[in-house]
């Protein structure tokens, strides 16, 4: 009667002691039972999240279906790339493979913060369990023996202690990389002893060793690192001087490699010189050198296609476009050491850098590729003001000078724009003769010369020049083609 | 006297026990609020991997119905809420049950030493 009363009996301390003691216990066992559950849940989203990585790799597979619980039969699994993933509580999402990568990794971090919690519990749990455990093992003698029994059990604790001290040391091992840090848990650590004991002295000393060459590479390997950061940071350097040398070499191009560089930067100038001069007709070339200098590798792509061109001899506009490089050549050769002075500001990628944008003034996005820029730029010069088309029309009478006849001249130019917009022709002819401050006749000219820049790969130059030369004639009327060849021959004959 | 005391302790034996019951559900219930709670942080926080591009469905009986991505974010945070609010007030139920299944105890516990008195009453009468 009595005993069914719950709590109403005051229970023994042995006995609390017991039940505590079972039900930490059940505790620690339920802890590891529910970290069992997660592992093997996790061990499922590993798998998951393998074939999550590859199941997108190919577009359908060839599948055996399901079919009832008895059959099976072949089938294809399309759309690899969508996955429906339950989220919980029965909200579904349609995600990609990529995503429904994410939300498991996701889960599974929530699932490691779970396990880590589990074995934390389960670890402290397990402590009190030993605890009680000793406190059952004096208990259950008589009170007066009690006390001795402390005392030997204090010695006994003494021997686990040292015990412990030798058998730790392999448990501590991998987890601490300093020596230091071995002997303080060892000191420190009193109640793994149980299965520690069972290791022995001669694998402490083997691990020892082990320890201490293990010490020895991560040491080697700091020191590797650190020459490696050092290293890194020389690169830094060097990649800076190298840069910074090659805007020298760039400087001093004109003399040292002029054939192969002079022309690349003077490709520039010819679209982008408008701009400058529109700001400075003075500082024009040291400008145009400034800003090629930093390109010079883009140009020098560039400018190969148009020297083929050049060769091939099928435009004029390019052909006087030549001349006018030469004449710049000229032009910078005088005023060479003015441009080196200017030049000498720049030590670093940065100010080339800073330079470029500034030479794009207003210009959000100072990265764009130069072929852009230039196209860009040649808009902008279109805009621009009278400055820019004096300067592009002398180049013109150069140009023409060069050409010979300026009859020719006027009827290439006319043909060149007529490829290009063959509607705006008329208002060439008014705009071209009338006066030199229309904008149109500006935009006409140059663009005919940027897609040569822009669309003209350093691979095939010829082949999409052609290309282009097919293209055009499309548009433009028939008439235009032969009168064209005709001049070209011509240009070359007098050429010659 | 003692067949008295032991009817009526019997009685508080039985409502105290029914206490118990009653708090066992109501942790049971807390415990599954607080699954819930984690699915649906679970949920939460994946919907916010999510963007507009993908379509988002509840099922609801045996069909799957699609939901806008806000909808069900609100729908979620919604939900988040009523489960924190029901844990409240949970927890405010078991303290309450709590407190009166002590009282309950000390009663019990008093009735019992009365029971076992009137019981060694009789015994030493006997």
């Amino acid at each position: 009667m009595f005993e069914k009363l719950p709590l109403s009996q005051p229970l023994a301390c042995p006995r609390s002691c017991y039940a505590k003691c079972a039900w930490r216990r059940e505790v620690v066992k339920d802890c590891e039972s529910r970290m069992q559950h997660w592992k093997k849940v996790s061990g499922d989203y590993d798998t998951l999240n393998n074939r999550l990585k590859t199941l997108p790799d190919q577009l359908s597979y060839d599948i055996t279906v399901p079919f009832g619980p008895l059959a099976f039969m072949p089938g294809k699994l399309v759309h690899t790339n969508e996955v429906t993933a339950l989220l919980g509580d029965n909200w579904f999402a349609k995600v990609s493979a990529k995503q429904a990568q994410k939300i498991v990794s996701h889960r599974m971090k929530y699932m490691k913060n779970e396990l880590d919690d589990l074995s934390k519990t389960a670890k402290d749990f397990e402590a009190r369990v030993g605890l009680a455990e000793d406190l059952e093992n004096i208990s259950p003698g008589k009170g007066d023996y009690v006390d001795i029994r402390e005392d030997a059990r204090n010695i006994e604790a003494a021997v686990n202690k040292g015990r412990q001290r030798t058998a730790h040391k392999p448990n501590s091992k991998p987890k601490f990389d300093a020596m230091l840090d071995l002997k303080e848990e060892n000191e420190e650590n009193e109640e793994e002893a149980e299965d520690g004991g069972s290791r022995k002295c001669t694998i402490t000393e083997e691990e020892l060793w082990a320890k201490l060459d293990e010490l020895e590479k991560l040491e080697q390997l700091e020191d590797e690192q650190d020459r490696l950061c050092d290293s890194a940071d020389m690169n830094g350097e060097d990649t800076s001087s190298l840069s910074s040398e090659e805007e020298k070499d760039g400087d001093a191009a004109p003399s040292v490699n002029g054939l192969s560089l002079k022309p690349s930067r003077t490709s520039a100038p010819h679209s982008k010189a408008p701009p400058f001069t529109d700001r400075k007709p003075e500082g024009d070339d040291d400008e145009e050198e400034e800003g090629n200098r930093l390109p010079t590798i883009f140009f020098s792509h560039a400018m190969e296609p148009k020297k083929v061109r050049i060769n091939t001899g099928k435009n004029t506009m390019l052909k006087f476009s030549e001349r006018k490089e030469q004449k710049e050549h000229s032009k910078r050769k005088k005023k060479n050491g003015h441009s080196h002075h200017e030049l000498h500001k720049i030590t670093t990628p940065v100010d080339i850098y800073r330079l470029f944008v500034d030479v794009k003034n207003g210009e959000p996005i100072p990265r764009k590729s130069i072929l852009k820029s230039r196209s860009r730029e040649n808009s902008v010069c279109s805009d621009t003001s009278e400055s820019s088309a004096a300067d592009f029309e002398e180049r013109r009478m150069v140009g023409r000078s060069f050409s010979h006849d300026e009859a020719t001249h006027s009827d290439t130019s006319d043909g060149i724009t007529e490829e290009d917009s063959p509607t705006a022709v008329p208002l060439h002819h008014a705009s071209r003769f009338e006066a030199f401050s229309g904008t149109v006749v500006e935009k006409d000219p140059m663009p005919s010369a940027v897609p040569h820049l822009t669309i003209a790969p350093p691979a095939l130059p010829t082949i999409l020049e052609r290309k282009q030369e097919e293209v055009a004639p499309d548009i433009a009327p028939p008439q235009e083609a032969p009168k064209r060849v005709s001049k070209f021959k011509a240009a070359r004959l007098q050429q010659k | 006297m003692a067949e008295a005391i032991q009817k009526k302790l019997k009685g508080e034996v039985e409502k105290y026990s029914q206490m118990q019951k009653d708090v066992s559900k109501g942790v049971s219930a807390r415990q599954k609020l607080e699954t819930q709670l984690a699915e649906n942080n679970i949920v939460k926080e994946e919907l916010d991997l999510l963007d507009i591009t993908n379509t988002v469905y509840k099922l609801i009986g045996p069909v799957l119905v699609k939901q806008d991505l806000d909808e069900a974010k609100a729908t979620v945070t919604k939900r988040l809420e009523y489960i924190n609010g029901e844990i409240q007030r949970y927890e405010a139920l078991l303290k309450d049950l709590e407190k009166k299944s002590e009282q309950h105890r000390e009663v019990l516990s008093s009735l019992q030493q009365e029971f076992q008195k009137a019981q060694g009453l009789a015994v030493g009468k006997v």
